[in-house]
């Protein structure tokens, strides 16, 4: 096991380079006086020549290959930046908000296991039933909606008319502000489980009940039960892997749809007011959300099918 | 039947009482504010932000030299008792106040003043208040690291101090920013001041917690005798205006600024409408033109943009009247201001005769550079599109950030922007956006040239007596709106939704946040306490 | 070869999204830019105004008809760019091998590891907004399959020997490529597109949603509904309209691509689960 942990954060290492480079490369290329992001609204603006003296004192006219050799020392050791709209480190501004992001994101996660494995098992076990087509029919169209449509139509339905969930922010961090958010972010994610255990259930049942009519007792059939369930835990499993990602692109519009506190709409807020460190920032906080919750299900893989040989 | 007369009798005379009480501030409570413009504050140190949404902090913890007096209209001396200009009026001589403490408990003297301004002309750090400290002689030499001290600050006693100025200005209207208050050398020399801030104002720093509140108690050695009624305030941050409705009808605070769709929610309710509190701010909306692009250098054009945009229908119906009309330069609290102006009224055939008039039969085409501000960006424009078409006007939008929109402005690089400027307080200092001498990057943003204001500008400059200043700067005000070097669109009007329990708020034209607290107390209706 | 169902609705759903774009113009009631005014300023559902007004008192249905040439376009032009790129690359990974094979890995690699909202978001900061940054931004995120797919096809080429053989026969690489390989992995591209394309428009919603795409004041349906996020209390109609019809356009795409997937890829190579 720690083998494969070891082998696989081998791997991450220079993927995470890459995108420390690239994100580095991209925004080297900004146009548009960044410093003067320092004013709000239009209103008290900073003196030209103050500015100039703050563009040397943050080495913003130093040559290109000194300012990334600086930049990639200061990322690996955990120092992402001064953000220009705050004057506070980067790492600050992140740490706040990781949590809400997390939480956000493991909801979204939850809803759409629960809902999507129960959506697919029940459709699968009644193949052509209504139910079956109902399910299937949810299911593509959850895969077809614009995520914050559906949030803004749930938080105008459950929020502004029935009134029975808060429609917006944060709160006290508790689960009513949860609710709407996760499940907007979780639908799409949901809809794909759907169909996927749907198929996968089918064909082990298709196997199962040319085996079961062979069957000579229980404990067969509860074999082959354990069998359909770890499959479908292998495919919720790699989907769950798949789909963090889109997810977690996805969550920077509900974030801001619904005014949630997390790196998403942090990240949005920053590219509009051109602070670079923090946009920065944020990517790769993204990023490396994704690559760590990869290999944790690279990890969940080989420890639940020991079979699964790596590459 | 006299039971019953004396049963009411009593009762008015306790609705009497009532009232009384509701009228004499009462001591206690804690006054809950918002901070609306950011989702964080700056900085706590008040010489490092010229942040807004800090200074709504800072009126609390700090005080400068002097005030602005929103009953009067006018700047008031707040840490000196008295003051004696020169006769050439370069020199200042301040009798400063003997019983204002610091909150670590030391008396302020005219030392802490020269350490401040000394300090925010440091020229390695940038402090945004050394613009203003700039007018004080020898504060150049200073910045650029030429002297150690600034030469025109003069310690005569320990409550004296002599300013002389580089330019006969008002000193009042650089010395009442946020970013100039007088704090303790002691304490910032700890280094961790910004988290720690300690000042002259009425209420003392208790917490801060990043990204939600700050919290202060009241100074019990403030200078005002009786002031600060409240025992705590607290300045919640709050940056969506959703939000701030929430909490508002909830009752979790006591002021909220509200926006134009808000401000249309709360008119039309009952209880709400209320409690809310306007005033024309310090800002003039406008689509400047840039006078060096052709064909903008034609007045007649100009006027027609004028005539061609219902300006009106789009403040009702777009900033849904949170604004006024603007009928000149200098907004409606100006002493400048002349009310009998009229503006220019909506008028799509005068605009076409003009444009006729001036060889543009056919119209023409040009670019306005905006932002994406909902109160004088983009969807303004939108509106204004199909308003020029019809006088033959194309006009192609071009979108750019807030942040980038005073840069282009301060190149010339335009052909016209629409933007938000600040007209205020000081009047001379405004309109000197209009003086030909004034280069295009300090605010002469339309590349304006009229020997005739010149010389009404140069004139009112030139007069000590204020009456006769302002009755010139009045006159040169009418000339630009008559030359319609721009097209005048509105004064921002900024709206504060107050509960009913809260008083003393004062309709502060520079910046409704910018409350003083000491004059502002709850009543016990207050939740909070 | 039997279609099913929803390769007919999707087809439908797309033919008329097309129909629409194309024939803007003769069905559209007004200007989407133009006939806009303030006293109409968001009347609800009338005969006049079959969808209503927004705020600067335009027609929505309109809009939403001239919206629908925005989002087809950069779906179209969008994905056409992701197959050019990703087939490109695939192929020559392929083909060649070696370290060129190694860096398009790499490439691949870095693309999955960033959500393509994100990079997309990071483009669109960088090029500025608009219809032309916002198509090269999704241009440049999704090529990852078709490359997969195209790198894929040649490998199991070369290791059943079709390569070598077509080399020794006299065959240019190029000729190769265009002659035994394209033809295979056709279908395969077809599907991974049409589903690309919705995934294209929904991507452009969220852009022009969070204010980097396409501006005001041209129609595109994810700034409609960022408009509308404002005014949903006041007028909940202007929100339903532009979802709904990107939602009808993309599971139209979905559907389609779902049954032409039956039909071009049996061995669902494109499954992405």
């Amino acid at each position: 096991m720690l083998l494969v942990l070891g082998r696989r954060l081998f791997n991450v290492i220079p993927t995470l380079l890459a995108v420390i480079a690239l994100v580095f490369l991209l925004f080297s290329v900004l146009p548009g006086s960044f410093i003067s992001g320092m004013n709000e609204d239009g209103r008290s603006a900073i003196d030209p020549a103050v500015m100039e003296r703050m563009r040397k004192e943050m080495g913003l006219d130093d040559p290109l290959p000194e300012r990334f050799a600086k930049y990639v020392a200061h990322t690996v050791t955990g120092d992402l930046g001064i953000s220009f709209r705050t004057r506070e480190p980067v790492t600050k501004l992140i740490g706040a908000r990781v949590w809400p992001s997390l939480k956000l994101v493991l909801a979204a996660m939850v809803f759409a296991v629960c809902v999507g494995v129960t959506l697919g098992f029940v459709a699968a076990l009644k193949p052509g039933s209504l139910i079956d087509t109902v399910s299937m029919v949810g299911a593509i169209s959850g895969l077809s909606l614009s995520q914050f449509w559906f949030g803004l139509m749930l938080m105008y339905l459950f929020a502004l008319q029935l009134n029975w969930l808060p429609s917006f922010g944060y709160g006290d961090g508790g689960l009513r502000n949860l609710i709407l958010p996760a499940v907007a972010l979780g639908v799409g994610p949901m809809a794909l489980l759907a169909r996927t255990t749907r198929a996968a259930v089918l064909d082990v049942l298709n196997a199962d009940f040319v085996r079961t009519a062979r069957s000579k007792g229980m404990s067969e059939r509860l074999v082959v039960k354990w069998h359909v369930l770890r499959n479908a835990l292998v495919l919720v499993i790699t989907i769950v892997g798949l789909q963090v990602g889109s997810l977690m692109g996805q969550a920077v519009v509900v974030e801001k749809l619904f005014s949630w506190p997390g790196i998403g709409s942090l990240m949005v807020d920053s590219v509009f007011q051109r602070d670079m460190p923090a946009v920065q920032g944020c990517i790769l906080m993204i990023v490396l959300f994704f690559l760590a919750i990869n290999t944790l299900v690279d990890m969940a893989y080989v420890a639940i099918d020991p079979r699964i040989r790596y590459r | 039947m006299r039971k019953l007369i004396g049963l009411a009798a009593a009762a008015i005379v306790l609705a009497g009482a009532a009232a009384q009480a509701q009228d004499t501030p009462r001591k206690g409570g804690t006054i809950r504010m918002t901070a609306p413009y950011a989702a964080s504050f700056g900085s706590l140190d008040p010489h490092t932000t010229p942040r807004a949404q800090d200074d709504i902090v800072n009126k609390a913890l700090q005080r400068t030299l002097y005030n602005w007096d929103t009953k009067e209209g006018k700047l008031v001396l707040e840490l000196a008792k008295s003051v004696t200009p020169s006769e050439d009026g370069l020199t200042y001589t301040y009798k400063l106040r003997d019983d204002a403490y610091f909150h670590n408990g030391r008396k302020m003297t005219a030392d802490d003043i020269i350490w401040s301004y000394t300090r925010l002309m440091d020229g390695s750090k940038g402090y945004p208040g050394a613009r203003y400290v700039r007018i004080v002689k020898g504060a150049v030499e200073v910045e650029k690291g030429q002297a150690k001290e600034i030469a025109g600050l003069k310690k005569i006693d320990d409550f004296t101090l002599e300013m002389t100025l580089t330019d006969r200005v008002d000193p009042g209207y650089s010395f009442f920013v946020g970013s100039t208050a007088i704090l303790p050398k002691e304490e910032v020399e700890k280094g961790d001041f910004a988290s720690r801030p300690v000042g002259l104002g009425p209420f003392k720093f208790k917490e801060h917690i990043p990204g939600s509140r700050v919290v202060a108690e009241r100074w019990d050695k403030f200078y005002k005798p009786g002031k600060p009624y409240a025992d705590k305030l607290e300045v919640l941050i709050m940056a969506e205006a959703a939000a701030r409705d929430v909490a508002f009808r909830n009752k979790e605070i006591d002021t909220s600024i509200l926006g134009p769709a808000q401000y249309v929610v709360y008119r039309e309710d009952p209880q709400l409408s209320k409690g809310i509190l306007e005033v024309a701010e310090m800002f003039t909306r406008a689509m400047t033109f840039n006078h060096s692009h052709k064909p903008f250098d034609d007045k007649r054009v100009r006027q027609a943009i004028n005539y061609a945009i219902d300006a009106d229908l789009i403040i009702k119906r777009l900033v849904k009247d949170k604004a006024y009309r603007a009928v000149s330069w200098l907004p409606l609290s100006s002493p400048a201001f002349d009310k009998s102006v009229k503006p220019y009224p909506y008028d799509p055939e005068k605009a076409k005769k003009l444009l006729a008039e001036a060889g543009l039969p056919n119209g023409f085409e040009f670019e306005l550079t905006t932002s994406q501000n909902e109160s004088w960006g983009l969807p303004i424009v939108e509106a204004i599109i199909p308003m020029l078409a019809k006088v033959g006007i194309k006009l192609k939008p071009k979108l750019v950030e807030v942040t980038v929109l005073t840069d282009i402005a301060m190149k010339g690089e335009h052909q016209a922007y629409i933007g938000s400027n600040l007209t205020g307080p000081d009047s001379l200092t405004t309109m000197r956006c209009y003086y030909s001498k004034t280069p295009r990057t300090a605010c002469n943003y339309t590349g304006y040239s009229n020997p005739a204001f010149d010389k009404l500008f140069e004139q009112a400059a030139a007069s000590v007596d204020v009456a006769k200043r302002n009755d010139l700067l009045r006159q040169a005000n009418n000339l630009v709106y008559d030359d319609a070097p721009i097209w005048f669109f509105n004064y921002n009007k900024a709206v504060l939704a107050y509960q009913p329990w809260i008083h003393g708020l004062q309709a502060n034209p520079t910046e409704i946040t910018h409350q003083y607290p000491e004059d502002v107390w709850v009543d016990d209706r207050s939740p909070a306490k | 070869m039997r279609l099913g169902a929803n390769t007919y609705v999707g087809g439908a759903l797309v033919g008329l999204a097309l129909t629409v774009a194309i024939l803007a113009p003769w069905i559209a009631l007004y200007d989407p830019v133009m006939d806009a005014n303030l006293m109409n300023a968001e009347l609800p559902p009338s005969w006049e105004f079959p969808f209503g007004t927004d705020a600067q008192g335009r027609d929505i249905y309109s809009r939403i008809v001239y919206g629908a040439r925005i989002s087809l376009t950069v779906g179209i032009v969008s994905q056409m760019c992701n197959s050019l790129i990703g087939v490109t690359l695939g192929l020559t990974a392929g083909f060649w091998g070696g370290w060129w094979d190694d860096v398009v890995s790499g490439l691949t690699n870095l693309m999955l590891a960033i959500p393509s909202l994100v990079f997309a978001l990071a483009i669109m900061a960088i090029l500025g907004p608009g219809l032309v940054s916002l198509v090269i931004a999704l241009g440049l995120t999704a090529w990852s399959y078709s490359c997969r797919i195209a790198r894929a096809q040649v490998l199991s080429l070369k290791s059943q020997g079709y390569i070598q053989a077509a080399r020794i026969l006299g065959y240019g690489d190029l000729r190769i490529m265009f002659t035994q390989v394209l033809p295979n992995i056709l279908g395969p591209l077809i599907v991974i597109a049409t589903l690309g394309m919705g995934g294209a428009i929904l991507s452009e919603a969220a852009l022009s949603f969070l204010g980097l795409g396409i501006r005001p004041p041209f129609p595109s349906w994810g700034s409609m509904l960022s408009e509308a996020r404002d005014q949903i209390r006041a007028a909940p109609w202007l929100s339903v309209f532009p979802g709904l019809a990107i939602f009808l356009t993309v599971l139209g795409l979905n559907l389609l691509g779902d049954g032409l997937r039956d039909i071009l890829d049996p061995q669902s190579t494109t499954r992405r689960a």
